[in-house]
């Protein structure tokens, strides 16, 4: 081991002694060589020995390479493979799970995409075994884990062929017999190296080896395409022109180098990264796993110079993934965390005082070392390696939203703390994804019924429209607790599953095969029950499940197969999308695209054209996603997925409002309307059958001019509050205001109005004129009445006020309370209530302490409904003067004919 | 009663105040973004041609007789015309430190490495100088010919709009109806610059690679200026007294950049949305990222092989003419980078020695990472083989279209000994073939925005620039950008 170790230690030596050397070189030459890179991509990697697993030179011992042995010359392999949940594919979480199926992704969760079960030691039958599992999978395995590993931790090469051994064995398609598998004689995959560490490695190769089960030579074969390796007869030979006497590889065919994008596409999805050749993704497959679920494809070409059919996407003159048109590397997110360049996490637990640690890896330990366990954001669908999950960059970690938002959205920050960058800069998907998987019926290939959503038609014919789709909303749990919407696919899978000894299963491929295929044909009693047109063939529509006859049949031929309570179950499962970012050009900046009727924070996603057996699915349940929104079965019996903003706790202006409240309030106002058009008209009616009598009156100087500017300033503002407050609240209908600047005009008038009333409190406090309002303690109730009864009767015999409305004493009793009702309850209250909304950015507990928005906005909007409500009644009464228009007058001049009284009361 | 209307008026106008002035704000806010300059500002407004259709009267029997009648009304236009270089066919004197005295540079004395050099070749030449029956003479630079003479102007080649074309000695061609096309006269139009500027080099596209006939009427494609905002060559080259703003970077040492025509007459110099983008302004000029590509449709010449010619091989426009040699044309062809302050390093003066084993440059943009005026800039470059005395070891400029040149008797030697008269440059009797390199700056056929270059197109593995080559460390997207005092 310590041997081991100063070899180590001077290998480092002179890789650091050449970077000086090539660095100083460079330094001292005016124009450096290029020449070199084009004939070696990694000028700095040493050459080597490629070393079998016995340690021995591959040139002597015609085996497969080994990589853990070559590369572990120089690298910490063990350490690399240790640290990588690549290579673990949860393999170390693995739980033989009794009841319930174990949905998920990784070594041992079951994909009800992929469908395949890998079978648990004691399954009474085998569905997926080891072997299969990583003939079937493999080409998207990068090895080790559970490709050398067994599923206790020993070495697969350990275990003894058994055919009763889900690991050992291997289920033939055919017969369903179960034979035994020698893991000695197929060998294992190591973790290879080579995948992602060359620019080509020959993926066609290396699939072809782990289809045939040959995986010791999988690793080799990446090779090929560096013309190291040849095949021939089924056998691989090393190319002796490519390695020096000593057995060395020749530098020219070093060509190691940090992962591309291509690499991580090799298994991830679709990648392009040639701007020159248009970019054409056709096909939905589950090879390109990421882009086949949520429509995500890496490129930095625009999409309107695509060469997909994409609709409008003359329209589309961004790039697919901002990202990557502006040349950011996979990695320069999925970083490896112990990168000296990055080492976010060391700053992480950083003292408050410390901005910065300069403390990191020397370049050397960090190239003996690399931990291989990339940084990874919050996925739904991943759930390998939990514990790592938020590592990486967040769009926070380089942009700055405040910088970004602040000069043009209002509440910004609020915006931030309810919805993820994605919501609003991820509009649109570009390519087909998958919608719905249907295994309950299998197509004669084998196939499940698949549903697609964003395209219409085949998705793998080219001349197919792709309409794309946009992402629907879901509350995330992010790993520090917080909520925010953020941007998924939905999919969904509905199987047969039964009981096996009490554990429940999804009924075998293979036995979905013989319920419904007979000789390479539908089975005739299925065709019988099946084939609604009569014509023999079973089409896509006629396959559904959607009788209860169907499932019958079904049911009864699966338990003939002695599979015990066989039933379909299905599952919605959410696809997290976080890449196809746009900038904000492209983003949703139109504030209406929320905030109106037709919601993008609530627009529903459908999960199904139909409902296979009538099941109704649930929702996957290991994500952190919240599910706040509702299943519906819609008239022509699709499934839909609608979120429901009062589940999440929000409010959005222009989109939310309760119905009863709105009702109230417009009864409120429509009544007082009523009630004034009712009491004008009798008025009017009463006036002209009596005589004109003549009234004394005199002119008094009714209001001061600071009352008078103070009343009409008030006035003004309250009539544009709720005028803009009734086109934030229904934006629907009054499209042609700019949302912003209304929302805006709000806030500004809204401040006007509360520096109107304090200084006019601190007016009447100081000049005593606040008398006026308040009432006399005694009699006031009968004065009340009294009023009370003049506008009921009095005032349609042309009798007197009962009250005289003198400079000091310019309230009546009713007009009193009112105002005392209006200015001191109503307008506080509607001041408080929109100051908390305002603040819920700034001070976002004290408004959640008080219910957050879906309390106080609808508090808002009924009290401005009263106040409209006020309004109409405080215009009329005004009308009640000596003549109708003498008490406004009286209110603009100040001065006002008033009757005379001959008693002042 | 008039006292307290005033007062409630004066309350109201202060409600208004207090109301209106943040709902100003707020609005005005809004509408802020819009601040970059409107680029229709700086297109000149064309002014209604006069119909000269019946001001006009002839009969006119020579093409000098147009020219006076117009002089009768636009009495300075002649003079105007004679002091550009439209007329003179060179350029002020340049100091330049490869020379004692100071030097002109133009088709009148020097050469280039397409038809080399017009020097005795009148005839064939000529016909795009503006003016009538410069002839050649046995005297040096052909001086015997009158610059001074004003009814020599050709006013039709710019401004006659239907049935005009010059021929020999820069004559109008026969059966020309000169009244006809007097009387059609009008501003310049695309076709009248393009009539000579579209067929540099002898031929459609063959010099610039960014001036085609696909320009008079051009598509958003082919130029989003001329294409899709339908502007006139005059649009961008102001003219004033028959002054046309713009000059060739190829027949000039140093430019005045108040001559210069520059994307920023009409262009905000910061006029991208995204700041990213902006930064690129002050290393990179427009034209880098927004014509992509030259030669879209029809292709330009890139390789001109004149030791080939005199061969009775099949003659063809694009691959080879007994007269002419072997060519290649390319078209979509994605030009050189270079840095490019807008000036010459150098030009190749005829005399100037050259060394037959390496290219010569005829010209050398001037400008380098460490030059604060410099931006990246795109160029055609034209690569040719040309004669040159391999004695004097010079470049040598031949009779071809003059009498007794090389495209009517195919004798190369002849053709040196004729040109000696005429440039006065010796001939040693013996020459060979030379590789020469011309830059031509690319900046005509502007792409529309969306089809611009993409970070990836340079800030990648296979990016189209050559970092290295243009002075960085590496790829400044992540070594940095260059460093100015």
């Amino acid at each position: 081991m310590n041997l081991l170790f100063r070899t180590h230690r001077s290998l480092l030596f002179v890789i650091l002694g050449l970077l000086l050397l090539v660095v100083s070189a460079g330094l001292a030459q005016a124009k450096p060589a290029t020449a070199v890179a084009d004939t070696q991509v990694s000028p700095l990697h040493p050459t080597f020995p490629l070393l079998d697993d016995q340690g021995i030179n591959v040139l002597e011992s015609g085996r497969p390479i080994s990589t853990m042995k070559t590369c572990g010359q120089c690298h910490d392999t063990a350490y690399i493979v240790e640290h990588n949940f690549h290579a673990d594919l949860g393999l170390s979480d693995y739980q033989a799970h009794a009841g319930a199926l174990d949905a998920g992704i990784g070594f041992g969760r079951w994909n009800p995409l992929t469908y395949r079960y890998l079978s648990q030691a004691g399954d009474s039958q085998f569905d997926l075994t080891t072997p299969e599992w990583l003939m079937r999978f493999g080409e998207r395995v990068p090895g080790g884990g559970p490709a050398t590993t067994a599923r206790d931790g020993r070495p697969l090469t350990r275990l003894r062929p058994d055919p009763s051994n889900p690991e050992t064995a291997l289920v033939d398609p055919k017969t369903g017999k179960t034979t035994a598998w020698d893991w000695n004689k197929s060998g294992v995959m190591e973790l290879n190296c080579f995948l992602c560490h060359l620019e080509q490695p020959d993926l066609q190769a290396r699939a072809a080896e782990i289809r045939a089960g040959r995986f010791g030579w999988a690793n080799t074969a990446t090779l090929q395409t560096l013309g190291l390796v040849s095949q021939s007869d089924g056998s691989w030979t090393y190319n002796p022109d490519a390695f020096d006497e000593s057995g060395v590889l020749k530098p020219e065919y070093v060509r190691l180098q940090d992962p591309t994008n291509a690499n991580c596409a090799a298994c991830h999805g679709a990648v392009h990264t040639d701007l020159q050749t248009p970019l054409v993704y056709t096909g939905v497959s589950l090879t390109d796993y990421q882009t086949a679920t949520t429509g995500q494809i890496i490129s930095p070409q625009k999409i309107m110079l695509s060469g997909m059919n994409i609709q409008g996407k003359n329209e589309m003159n961004y790039a697919f993934d901002i990202h990557a048109e502006r040349a950011l590397k996979c990695t320069d997110c999925h970083y490896s965390l112990n990168n000296p360049a990055q080492a976010q996490r060391l700053s992480q637990s950083n003292p408050a005082h410390l901005t910065y640690d300069p403390r990191r890896l020397e370049i050397g330990e960090y190239l003996l070392r690399p931990n291989h366990n990339f940084a990874r954001g919050q996925s739904a669908q991943f759930n390998i390696a939990p514990e790592l999950k938020g590592t990486m960059r967040r769009c926070d970690s380089c942009h700055n939203a405040a910088t970004a938002h602040r000069d043009w959205l209002p509440y910004w920050e609020r915006h931030m703390a309810v919805l993820d960058c994605e919501s609003c800069h991820i509009p649109k998907m570009v390519a087909p994804a998958i919608q719905a998987y249907d295994w309950t019926v299998i197509t004669l290939t084998g196939e499940p019924l698949v549903q697609y959503r964003g395209v219409q038609g085949d998705p793998n014919a080219i001349e197919s429209l792709v309409t794309g789709f946009r992402p629907v909303l879901l509350q995330r749990t992010n790993v520090d607790g917080e909520t925010s919407l953020t941007t998924y696919n939905l999919i969904t899978a509905w199987y047969w599953v039964y009981e096996d000894k009490g554990n429940l299963r999804p009924v075998r491929l293979l036995d979905l095969q013989k319920v419904y295929l007979k000789n390479g044909h539908y089975a005739p009693d299925v065709v019988q029950a099946f084939d609604s047109n009569g014509d023999g063939i079973l089409s896509e529509v006629e396959l559904r499940l959607d009788s209860e006859a169907k499932v019958a049949l079904v049911r009864s031929k699966l338990e003939a197969l002695g599979l015990q309570n066989p039933r379909i179950e299905g599952q919605v499962m959410p696809f997290s999308i976080n890449h196809n970012v746009v900038d904000g050009k492209a983003a949703v900046g139109e504030c209406r695209a929320c905030h109106n009727a037709e919601s993008q924070v609530t627009a529903a996603m459908t999960l199904s054209t139909y409902l296979p057996g009538g099941v109704k699915p649930t929702f996957a349940d290991y994500t952190n996603v919240v599910y706040d929104g509702n299943l519906v079965v819609t008239e022509d019996g699709a499934l839909e997925y609608q979120p429901d903003n009062s589940k999440r706790g929000l409010y959005v202006f222009g989109h939310n409002r309760l119905a009863w409240l709105d009702g109230l309030g417009a009864f409120f106002f429509v009544g007082t309307l009523l009630g004034v058009f009712g009491h004008g008209t009798l008025r009017i009616l009463a006036a002209r059958r009596r005589p004109k009598q003549p009234i004394r009156t005199e002119r008094v100087y009714m209001y001061h001019p600071y009352e008078r500017f103070w009343h009409w300033l008030q006035m003004a503002a309250i009539v544009l509050l709720l005028f803009t407050g009734l086109i934030i609240h229904r934006p629907d209908i009054f499209g042609v205001f700019s949302f912003r600047g209304v929302v805006l005009v709000h806030n500004g008038i809204a401040l006007i109005l509360a520096i109107n009333a304090l200084l006019s409190i601190f007016w009447h406090l100081t000049s005593g004129e606040i008398r006026q309002y308040i009432p006399r303690p005694r009699g006031f109730i009968d004065d009340a009445i009294e009023q009370a009864k003049y506008y009921i009767r009095g005032i349609f015999k042309g009798e007197p006020h009962p009250f005289a409305k003198r400079p000091e004493k310019k309230l009546n009793p009713l007009q009193q309370v009112t105002y005392i009702g209006l200015l001191n309850v109503l307008l506080p209250l509607q001041g408080l209530t929109g100051i908390l909304m305002w603040g819920v950015q700034k001070v976002p507990a004290l408004a959640n302490f008080l219910g957050g928005l879906p309390v106080l906005a609808p508090i808002h909007s009924l009290i401005a409904w009263l106040f409209a409500a006020f309004i109409v009644a405080h215009v009329y009464l005004t009308t009640t003067g000596v003549t109708p228009l003498e008490s406004i007058r009286a209110m603009i001049t100040g001065w006002e004919e008033v009757e005379v009284h001959e008693e002042h009361r | 009663m008039k006292k307290f209307k005033a007062y409630w008026v004066f309350g109201l106008l202060g409600i208004l105040l207090i109301l209106l002035v943040p709902i100003l704000l707020a609005t005005s806010q809004a509408a802020e973004a819009q601040t970059k300059r409107d680029p229709w500002a700086g297109v000149p407004t064309h002014p209604v041609h006069v119909s000269h259709a019946d001001i006009i009267q002839g009969p006119f029997e020579t093409p000098q007789d147009v020219t006076r009648n117009c002089l009768s009304c636009h009495p300075d236009a002649a003079k105007e015309v004679m002091a550009t270089s439209h007329w003179t066919w060179t350029s002020q004197p340049f100091n330049v430190p490869w020379r004692d005295q100071p030097v002109t540079i133009g088709k009148y004395n020097q050469i280039n490495n397409f038809c080399i050099g017009a020097m005795g070749n009148q005839k064939a030449c000529t016909a795009c100088h503006i003016g009538y029956g410069w002839q050649e003479t046995d005297d040096f630079f052909g001086q015997a010919y009158d610059f001074t003479r004003e009814e020599n102007v050709d006013c039709l080649v710019c401004h006659a709009q239907s049935g005009y074309a010059k021929g020999s000695y820069g004559n109008p061609k026969q059966g020309v109806d000169l009244l006809a096309a007097a009387r059609s006269v009008g501003l310049p139009s695309r076709q009248n610059c393009g009539s000579c500027h579209f067929n540099g080099g002898g031929g459609n596209n063959v010099k610039h690679g960014d001036l085609s006939q696909q320009l008079i009427y051009p598509s958003p494609e082919d130029d989003v200026h001329m294409g899709g905002a339908n502007l006139l060559c005059t649009d961008c080259h102001v003219t004033e007294n028959h002054q046309i703003k713009g000059r060739l970077v190829a027949d000039n040492y140093v430019i005045n950049p108040e001559e210069q025509v520059s994307c920023t007459q009409c262009h905000d110099p910061a006029p991208h949305d995204d700041q990213r983008l902006n930064e690129h302004t002050k290393a990179v000029a427009c034209q880098t990222c927004h014509i992509p590509y030259m030669a879209t449709e029809d292709p330009t010449k890139m390789v001109w092989d004149w030791s080939t010619a005199g061969q009775n091989l099949s003659d063809n426009h694009f691959f080879y003419l007994k007269i002419k040699g072997s060519f290649q044309y390319e078209s979509n062809v994605r030009p050189v980078y270079l840095w490019f302050n807008g000036n010459l390093e150098y030009r190749y003066l005829l005399g100037d020695k050259i060394d037959p084993t390496k290219p010569t440059y005829i010209n050398k943009p001037a400008g380098s990472i460490h030059d604060p005026q410099a931006k990246i800039f795109p160029f055609k470059v034209h690569r040719a083989r040309q004669p040159y005395d391999t004695v004097y070891n010079y470049l040598l400029s031949p009779i071809t279209a003059g009498p007794g040149g090389y495209w009517s008797e195919f004798n190369w030697d002849q053709a040196f000994r004729l040109a000696e008269q005429r440039t006065g440059l010796k001939y040693s009797g013996s020459y060979g073939f030379t590789e020469t390199l011309m830059f031509w700056p690319t900046t005509h056929m502007v792409q529309p925005a969306e089809n611009a270059l993409q970070c990836a197109d340079c800030h990648s593995e296979n990016g189209r620039l050559d970092w290295e080559a243009l002075g960085y460390p590496g790829d400044p997207m992540r070594w940095g950008g260059r460093q100015l005092p």
